[in-house]
Parts: structure tokens; sequence; C-alpha cells
């Protein structure tokens, strides 16, 4: 699906076109990589070492004493569990009714340009607005503290993002495939899960990326919801930047950590991801 | 099984089938305890006869305990000895034995996460649980929320808290907004007259607001001056600074002398050493601290007497010209230092004074540092160079420090109280302070005269007793209403400072911003709230321990 | 100038038809389906309905009383809410730096990602796994890319200050996090090292998409290099970039965590932006019905612009 730029260009153009290319990529990984190297060192580096002039560019003798820290003396292990399910779940809610009611606005166009909207207005109130009667809501529910409880949250907050990159995507379908199915004799539930859902897999799952990762990294809500039992990553990792003391070996192993799984999506979507996005055209 | 084991069964299989529903443990977790429980059950009297014991012997396998050989597990096992045998009459033992009624009963106490949570979960709620059969819940929370969050559930009616580890300056606020309750009748009920007065005077009336009492105070957080004994015995410096000045080198007493003596040494000794470092950065630690104990140092008052800010005066002026000649004396990034950073210098040998918390002694000793899993700054390297001293200025801050509240809408009132009086009774007090991990300081007369605390390392009976001494010219935080309001004022002026603006500019924005909250919260409530505060001990200069005439001196 | 939604002989638009003929279910089955538009969104709009009632109802009634911690009762006082958050200079200005620093993320993260998907469009070796790095900020949560960079760039001892100093041949002592401008600068970066890669990859997909035959007509034109870029990529580009763009400027307006992590609204208030505003007042310091108020007035402004831009997406999208 890649475009492909024409092959004939004076080679003194391909040379420094390549060069250009490969210079703007080089720096920007460049740049990725050197805070993120900074974080990783410092999660292997004793506490001698963290806070030092000149800097330490690798500890003498590396120690995996903050993961173990971090993960099993400090609810790293269980904050790291909580996330992922909560993650996981709520982007699997979110596809679902995102993908019901994407695909209802796309092909019907219900309740018109006002309940889009009305569906996008929700992520623009900041959350102070609503915290304290979200967390009213979720003490008199039996909500709070727990992970069903975020989960519900989540699904709620991320539905603007997945019904709205997925409506731009069913919108782009043809329409020929459904009219057949219906022709057949489908109803239009089997025509949507059947025929335009496969259609749509890549959209939906760059939907999802992106879900999950909004999910992944939210801490706002996550501290105010939960407590003892359903608390999530990010909560565990501003709970190692204390008031007299704060724990950069623990805090970066966290952060460390975190990736693992990321880096573990990202591998297995990218090249979904770059497809899925296509909401310019759909061409053969 | 017989009717007890299976009362006992089945009280664990709910908590079982209730844990998985909340989602606190997985199916598989669930279903091998289960297993595990079934199966303890079917072997006769197996995981029981342990549950018998408890009613007799204590069991403290749980509890990590220190060697009895060690100072701290000598001092532990006079703990337990006095929670579960004498002196009978101690606050300690009154509370265990009052608390064994409550078998059962589950507390929640919130503490700020990460390294305050350490001690709760590691020694004092195993134990508390092992003496009286309590359960309990440590609640870990980012310091602001531990403000913010009880706010909140007291607006939810949740009961979700039972102790609430405050700042004594919240007291004012949170007692006004109902969240916590008065403690005077159990106070009186259980505890010890003797180990009341056992507090230091500058802690002993701490908690008290509107002639009640709101908790009991928990952590001497005095800042103190700390100075590197070789630096400023070092005949050469000695000499430059006598023909420099035409006086002797010596630990400075006003704060133009601190930064005259600061200067000299960066001079001198940079960029080996630099003469100070001090945390400055944005958010707790908190500029407020070092703001208000040289304004206060410098005569400086709050309020006039119609509650209008009095910063833009010259007190005011005065702290902050000195606290930018500070900066200028100070290590390079000074400006951007929070306490650890500030500490890492100061271990590293960089620094020659520094003043801060209490921990910064137990770290200069590098006794702080046993535990590679909580080690949070480095091993030091001024070990026996360190010297203690008072606060330039003569009036360190009591920075913070935390006090133990009942929350309102407890469900376990007098439990929660119980545990609150026996954790901070002199021999547990005395214990959770010297733990190496503890961020908790001594606020006991006892545990500044404890023979085992002055074993720790050779210098700790001079820091016992110069701490004792802060204390009696120590003054305290601005204990009002609006205190997180004018705090972040305060904060707020010393960055835009750093960043360049200019002083009196800040000053006048941050006195406007005074104003303003005072405004809002009533002229009145708020004058009120201050003639309170004054009579408080520690308020000002001229009202500390020390000049009310009840300064305490341990040797 | 092609459409970029091509019209094809195959509709896009317009209700589907009714099915043709029953092959199963009964009488439930056929209920769905006529009322399946409905139904549909019906899940979605009752979660939203659901959590969105009362919170909206309770925020709307604190707007007009007091709701103050540390002042008791909940007195009806009107507009005076409003009134304080209009009259109080720190909201206009955390306005004006939450805008000014909104759009400067958003400019500099269009552009790098531009840069970015133009270089990777060419198959190469390797182009997945640098891919897989390059999106690799986008899964970190903003609080500990705050907290990275805090670490990075202090003083003295973040490697930052020391690497420019090498890189440099001088010594460097900036305050990044206490000083205008490197303050903004700071936040800048940091914001820009998360979320490039977004841009990154919604412009690299809609690179991807655009038909070869538009450049083959361009190279018979005569057509090549910086010119291919402006006048054939671009305008097939823009549906794309008008979405990455708004998506991307509706969430940096939001901008918090890196300027709670980062620099706590300092030096002084020098970087406040609305939403640590309205948190630090609301949440901190619990005084809800001025943060309550100050949240509506920006909803209301942001809708304004929403509305905005969300019609000329849609009509994008219709036309």
């Amino acid at each position: 699906m890649a475009a492909r730029i024409p092959a004939a260009k004076p080679s003194r153009w391909r040379a420094r076109g390549d060069l250009a290319r490969f210079t703007v990529i080089g720096l920007f990984i460049l740049f990725v990589l050197v805070p993120l190297y900074w974080v990783v060192i410092t999660s292997i580096k004793p506490s001698n070492d963290y806070l030092t002039v000149p800097p330490v560019w690798f500890p003498a003798e590396p120690t995996i004493v903050h993961y173990t820290a971090a993960l099993f003396s400090y609810r790293g292990l269980q904050g790291l569990v909580n996330s992922l399910i909560i993650a996981s779940v709520s982007t699997v809610l979110s596809a679902i009714l995102g993908t019901m009611m994407a695909y209802s606005l796309a092909r019907f166009n219900t309740g018109g340009q006002h309940l889009a909207f009305w569906v996008l207005s929700q992520r623009f109130l900041p959350p102070v607005a609503i915290i304290l009667p979200i967390f009213l809501l979720f003490r008199s529910w039996g909500l709070y503290d727990t992970r069903f409880g975020l989960i519900i949250a989540y699904t709620f907050m991320t539905l603007p993002i997945s019904v709205w990159m997925m409506y731009a995507y069913f919108r782009q379908l043809p329409r020929s495939l459904e009219e057949a199915a219906l022709v057949d004799g489908l109803s239009r539930w089997q025509t949507m899960w059947m025929v335009a859902v496969p259609l749509a897999a890549p959209g939906i799952a760059a939907a999802s990326v992106f879900v999950f990762i909004a999910v992944w990294t939210e801490f706002f809500f996550a501290l105010v919801l939960t407590s003892r039992h359903a608390f999530t990553l990010p909560t565990v990792f501003r709970a190692f930047l204390g008031f007299q003391g704060a724990q950069y070996g623990e805090a970066c192993a966290l952060a460390t950590t975190s990736l693992v799984p990321s880096i573990i999506l990202g591998m297995l979507v990218q090249r979904h991801l770059v497809r899925g996005l296509t909401l310019g055209a759909l061409r053969g | 099984m017989n009717e007890r084991e299976r009362r006992d069964f089945d009280a664990g299989l709910r908590e079982e089938v209730d844990c998985w529903l909340r989602g606190d443990t997985s199916r598989r977790t669930f279903l091998t305890r289960l297993v595990l429980m079934g199966g303890a059950a079917m072997v006769p009297g197996f995981g029981y006869t342990a549950g018998n014991a408890w009613a007799d012997v204590v069991d403290l396998s749980k509890v990590g305990l220190a060697d009895k050989s060690t100072p701290l597990g000598q001092a532990q096992d006079a703990a337990v000895k006095a929670s579960t045998e004498a002196p009978t009459e101690g606050s300690a033992y009154r509370a265990v034995q009052a608390a064994q009624k409550y078998k059962g009963a589950t507390i929640n106490m919130t503490y700020e996460a990460g390294l305050q949570a350490l001690e709760p979960k590691n020694f004092s709620g195993p134990l508390w649980q092992a003496l009286t059969g309590m359960n309990y819940n440590v609640v870990e929370l980012p310091h602001p929320d531990q403000y913010s969050k009880p706010i909140a559930e007291h607006i939810a009616n949740s009961g979700a808290y039972d102790i609430l580890d405050i700042e004594p300056a919240w007291i004012p606020a949170l007692a006004n907004g109902g969240v916590i309750v008065p403690i005077d009748d159990y106070v009186s009920k259980y505890m010890n007259q003797a180990d009341l007065d056992d507090y230091h005077p500058l802690y002993k009336s701490i908690t008290l607001y509107k002639g009640k009492r709101w908790g009991v105070f928990d952590d001497g957080d005095m800042f103190s001056l700390y100075y590197r004994k070789d630096i400023f015995g070092d005949p050469k410096l000695q000499a430059a600074y006598q023909a420099k000045f035409g006086k002797a080198l010596e630990v400075p007493k006003t704060w133009d002398e601190y930064s005259q003596v600061a200067q000299f040494i960066t001079d001198q000794l940079a960029p080996n050493v630099y003469g100070s470092a001090h945390f400055r950065k944005f958010g707790s630690p908190g500029n407020q601290f070092s703001f208000l104990q040289q304004f206060r140092a410098n005569g400086g008052k709050f309020f006039d007497a119609d509650m209008k800010a009095q910063l833009t005066g010259p007190a005011g002026v005065t702290t902050l010209e000195q606290m930018i000649a500070q900066n200028k004396a100070s290590i390079p990034g000074n400006n951007d230092l929070d306490a650890v950073a500030q500490w890492a210098a100061w271990l590293q040998g960089k620094v020659a004074m520094i003043f801060s918390w209490p921990p910064t002694g137990r770290i200069s000793s590098n006794y702080a540092q046993r535990d590679k899993a909580i080690n949070f700054i480095p091993q030091s390297t001024i070990v026996d160079k360190v010297g203690y001293a008072t606060m330039p200025g003569d009036n360190g801050e009591m920075a913070s420090g935390y006090v133990k509240a009942l929350a309102a809408g407890s469900n376990n009132e007098e439990a929660a109280y119980l545990y609150m009086q026996w954790n901070t009774a002199p021999p547990l007090s005395l214990v959770r302070t010297m733990l190496p991990y503890t961020l908790r300081d001594p606020y006991r007369l006892s545990t500044y005269k404890s023979s085992e605390y002055r074993a720790l390392w050779p210098s700790a009976n001079e820091y016992l007793s110069h701490l004792c001494d802060a204390a009696n010219t120590g003054v305290v935080d601005m204990i009002m209403p609006g205190w997180q309001d004018y705090a972040l004022s305060l904060d707020r002026m010393c960055t835009a400072v750093w960043g360049g603006q200019d002083p009196k500019a800040a000053l006048a924005t941050a006195a406007a911003e005074w104003d303003s909250t005072t405004q809002r919260l009533g002229v009145d409530v708020q004058k009120a709230a201050y003639e309170q505060f004054q009579k408080l001990p520690g308020s000002y200069a001229d009202h500390t321990i020390d000049k009310l005439g009840q300064s305490v001196h341990v040797e | 100038m092609l459409d970029p939604i091509s019209v094809t002989d195959l509709a896009t638009s317009g209700p589907l038809p009714p099915p043709a003929r029953w092959k199963g279910g009964g009488a439930v089955s056929a209920w769905v389906d006529q009322h399946f538009k409905w139904l549909m969104v019906a899940p979605a709009v009752l979660l939203i309905l659901a959590l969105s009632i009362y919170p909206l109802l309770f925020s709307l009634w604190v707007n007009f009383v007091n709701y103050d911690f540390e002042i008791p009762g909940h007195d009806f006082v009107g507009l005076q809410n409003f009134r304080q958050m209009v009259n109080d200079p720190l909201a206009w200005s955390s306005l004006l730096t939450t805008i000014l620093l909104s759009l400067a993320v958003v400019a500099i993260e269009f552009l790098l990602g531009l840069g970015l998907a133009l270089a990777m469009v060419r198959m190469f070796r390797g182009r997945g796994i640098i891919l897989s790095i390059l999106i690799i900020p986008l899964f970190i949560s903003p609080v500990i890319v705050g907290q990275s960079w805090a670490l990075f760039l202090q003083r003295p001892f973040g490697p930052a200050d020391y690497l420019l100093s090498q890189l440099l041949g001088h010594p460097v002592n900036i305050s990044w996090v206490g000083e205008v401008p490197w303050v903004y600068i700071a936040i800048v970066i940091a914001d820009v090292w998360q979320w490039t890669p977004f841009m990154f990859v919604v412009l690299l997909a809609g690179l991807a998409a655009i038909p070869a035959h538009l450049y083959e007509a361009a190279e018979l034109d005569g057509i090549s290099g910086l010119r291919v870029l402006f006048y054939v990529t671009l305008p097939q580009l823009a549906p794309i970039i008008f979405l990455a763009v708004t998506f991307r400027l509706l969430d940096a307006v939001k901008l918090f965590d890196v300027i709670f992590m980062l620099t706590g609204g300092g030096p002084g208030t020098a970087t406040y932006t609305t939403s640590f505003y309205l948190y630090q007042i609301g949440f901190q310091q619990f005084h809800l019905s001025a943060a309550t108020a100050g949240s509506w007035l920006f909803l209301i402004l942001l809708s304004v612009v929403i509305m905005v831009l969300v019609r000329r997406l849609l009509r994008a999208e219709n036309a």
C-alpha cells in the first residue's frame, strides 16, 4: 500500500534525499532514546550513582534491587497487573461499544451532527469540574477502588476516541459488500459484524491502540478513584516521589517495567497502525 | 471440623469471596486458597491450633525484629515488654489492654506513600496485630492528597479512614471542616499524664485548637544546621578568614554571617566544596519553610492588627535579600535542588553547611543507609565529620511534622484512638525513630535521653541533645485555616525570585494573595484564628519555648 | 486538486437498503433490525449518560453556590464564582500560556512529524524496527515523561547541562526548570518528545495512502523534488493533517502532567496552564466552586473553538 515514489530521479538528488532522510530519522531516534536511556540506566544504578557530577553513564556495580523493591516491596507488581487488566478490558469494551455506535453514525447518520458532537464533547470538560461528583457517584454505587469501576470510567472516557476514529473509517468503506450481504438476507446485525467489521479491522485496531495508550497512561482519575486495591501503575510511580525522600531508582525501575508491555504491543500493531490509519481514502 | 473451626473457615471463605468480587485476587489465587483452606480444615487441628495460641502468646513471627544484641533490638524488646507486661500504668500497656476487646476489628490509617509507609507496614502494623488481634490497612497517599482525600471521603460520608496522618498546620482547617474529631475524652480515659508530659514542650500543645486536643504529635521535624567540622576546623581556612574579616571562622550565628561564611568557603574551595546548598525547588519541601523561619528571625510578623499581610515590610525584604545571597554562595544548581538532591550533595562532601530535617544526622553517620532495598541516598563520605548547631538567627522551623488525628465518621473510633496512643507511646516512639529507614524524628524527652538511641553512632548523643535544644528556640508553621493557600503564595513568590523577579514585586504579589485569601475566609474568622496561633509556643521568635521559660536540656 | 474522498461509483453515504428477505430469526430479530441504528448507539449513549448526568448537574449546581471546604455552607452566590475567575489575573495568564504553549507544541510536532513521515514513507530495511522505537514515547504515562525529563534537566546532577557543556565546549548552567524562557523550552521539548510520534503515525498513514498514479502523473508533467511535495503530497494529505492537528490541539490545551512534574507551574506562576491552575485551586486547595466555574468557562471557550473545527472536519468527511 506504500506509495511508490517514482524511481527516475537524478542520482545527485537521490543521494542527497537519502542523506536528508536518514539524518532526520537518526536525529529523532537519538532524541527519543537519550532520555529513555537515562531512565533505564538510573533504574540499575546503586543509590550512590543517581545524583553525581559528572553523571554516571554506566554504573560500576549495576543492581536489580530497585526492580525487586519496586515490584514486590512497593506494590509495583500489583499496579502493573491492575493496569494491564484495566487497560485491556477497557479497550475491548470501548472498541465494542464504539464500533457499534460508529457504525450506526456512519451508515445511518443517527442523531445527525448533534449526537456526534455530544459524544466528542465529553472529552473537553476539565476533570477538576467533575472529579468530585464522579468520586461521590462511585462511592455510592460501590465502584470506588474496584477494577470494574475503573474500567467503566475509562470506557466512558475513551468512547469519544473510539467512536470518532472508527466513524471516520467506516465512512470510507464502500457499501457494496454490505449491500450485497443485506440483499443475501443477512440481518443488519450480522452484516455489521461479519462484513463491515472485518473490513474495518485495521482501523479498529488503530483506534484500539490509542484507547489502550490513553488508559494505560491515565493518572488523575486513577489517583482519585482508587486506593489500596485497584490502583494503577502511574499512581505507584507517583508514590515514589515523596515529600522528604524520593526514590529515583525505584521510580525508574517501574517506568522501565511499564515500557515492556508497551513495546510488545507497539511491535505487534505497528504494521496495522500504519495501514489502519488510512482515513483519507481506501483504494485498491 | 468442630463448630469453631467451621465458623473460622466460613469467615475466611466469605472474606476470600469478597476479595475476589472486589477484584483483589485472581481467580486462580482464590481457588488455590480455597483448596488450601478446605484441605487445612480436613486435617484435624491443622491451622487452627495456631489460632488457639493467639489468645495466650503474642506471635511475633510476622514482625521483623532486630537482633536483641543491637540497640535497635533492645529498644524493640523494651517496647514489646512495655506493651505486654510493664509498666502497667504506661500508655502503651493501657492501650494494648483496652484494645483487646476490639480483636478482629480493622482500622484504616493514611500515610504518605513510599518511604513513610514502610514503617507501619513492616513494624507497627504487624506488631499491633500480634498484640491485639486487630487488623490494619495502610492507605498510601501522595503528600498533597493526605489533605484533600480525607476531605473528599468526608464529603462522601464513607467512613473510609480511621486515623489520618496530617500536618499540624492542617488542624484548624480540618477541625473547622469537621473532618477530624477531638480526642480529649479518650485521652482522659486512657492516657498516662507522665507520658503526655514526656513530649518536648514545643510539641505538647501543638495539637491544641479552640481548647480541644485534635491528635497526637508524631514527628519532630526540626530544622537544624549541620556543618562540616573538618572544614571549619581547617587551620588554613581559619587564618584566611581571620585575615579577611578580622574575626574567627565560626559556625554562623546570624543569617548575614551565614551568607558571609558560605560565600567565603565557596570562594576558597570551589569547585570541590561549596559553602552551602538549599532546597529551593517548587512544591514540597517548599520554600515556605525556609522563608518563614528567616522572616521570623528577622522580626517579621505575618499580619497586623487588621489582618493585613505584612510581607512587604523590612523583614520580608531583608529575608529575600538574604536568601538571594545564600543562593549565590551555594553549589551551582542550588535553585533546582530538592531535599534529596541537597542530601546527595551533602553526603558526597560537596557542601560545608546545610540546614534540613533531622534525618540529616542519621544519614550523615551512614546509619540510615543500611538496607540496599530502600536506599534513596548515597553512602555518606562524611561520617564523623559532621557537627550540629542551632540555626543562624536562632529560630529553626519545625517544618511540617506529623500528627495522628482521628477521622470523623470512623467506625472504630476508640480502637483507632488506642492505636494512636500506643504507637506514639514513649517506648514505641523510641523504636520508630530508631529504625534505619524511618523518616520519623524524635519528639519525646525520653527519646532524647535514651541510651539505646545514643548507641547508634558516636555523636548520636550530641545529635539528640541538639535536637532537643533546637526545639527550645524553634518556631512552628502557621497553624491557621488557609495555611495551604498562604504557603502556596510563599512558594510561588520564592520561585519567582529565583527565576529573576524583583524581590519587592514578588513580596507585593504574595501579600496581595495573602490578603485575598484572608478576605475569602473572612477577616474576623482569621483574626480569631490568628490570635489563637499567637498563643501557641513557637508562634514567633519572641514566643518560643525558650522565651516562655520552659526550655528543656538533655546532656 | 483531486478531492481526497474519491467519488467512485461506490456510494458511501445515504442509508443502507433494508434487508431483502429474512433468512432466520423471528420477531425479535426483525425488531432488532428495524431499530438497528438506535440499538447500536444505545449502549454507548447509556454509559455516557449514566456517568455524565449526575456529575454535570452537580457541577452546574456548584457553579452557583459556595463550595469551598474552608467556608462552611453551600449558600447560593449567584455569579460570584464566575466573577472571581474572570477577575483573577492568574486565570488569564494561564489561558494565555495554554494557548501559546499548545500552538507551539502542535506546530513543532506537526513539522517534525511530517518530516519524519516523509522520511519513512519509502520502504527500507529496518523500517519496522525503527517504527517500533519511534512510537515508544506514546506509551509512556505523561507523569513518567515529566519526571524523566525533570531528572534529566535537573541541576547539578542531571546530564543535560553536562552534555551541553561538553558539546559546546564551555560550561553551561541553564536552569531548565527554574528560569524563563528555559522552562518553556523544557516543557515544549518534553511534550514534543512524547507526542511527535502521534503526528508521525497519522501522517505516515496518510502518506502511504496517496495513490501512486498521482506521483507518476506529476513525474510525467516534469515536476520533481520539493514541488512534488507542495503540489501533490500536501494537498492530498490536507484532510489528514487537519484531523491530526485538531486532535492534537484539543489534547494539548489540557497540558497538565508535564507541568505538574517538571515545573509545578513555576517559576512563580510563569508556567501555569489552565488545567494546572484549575487543578491547583480545585483539588489541592479544595476551592471547588471557583474551580468549577473556571472549568465551565474554559469549556464554553473550548466548545466554540471545537464547534468551528469539528464542523469543518465533518464537512470534509461529508464532501
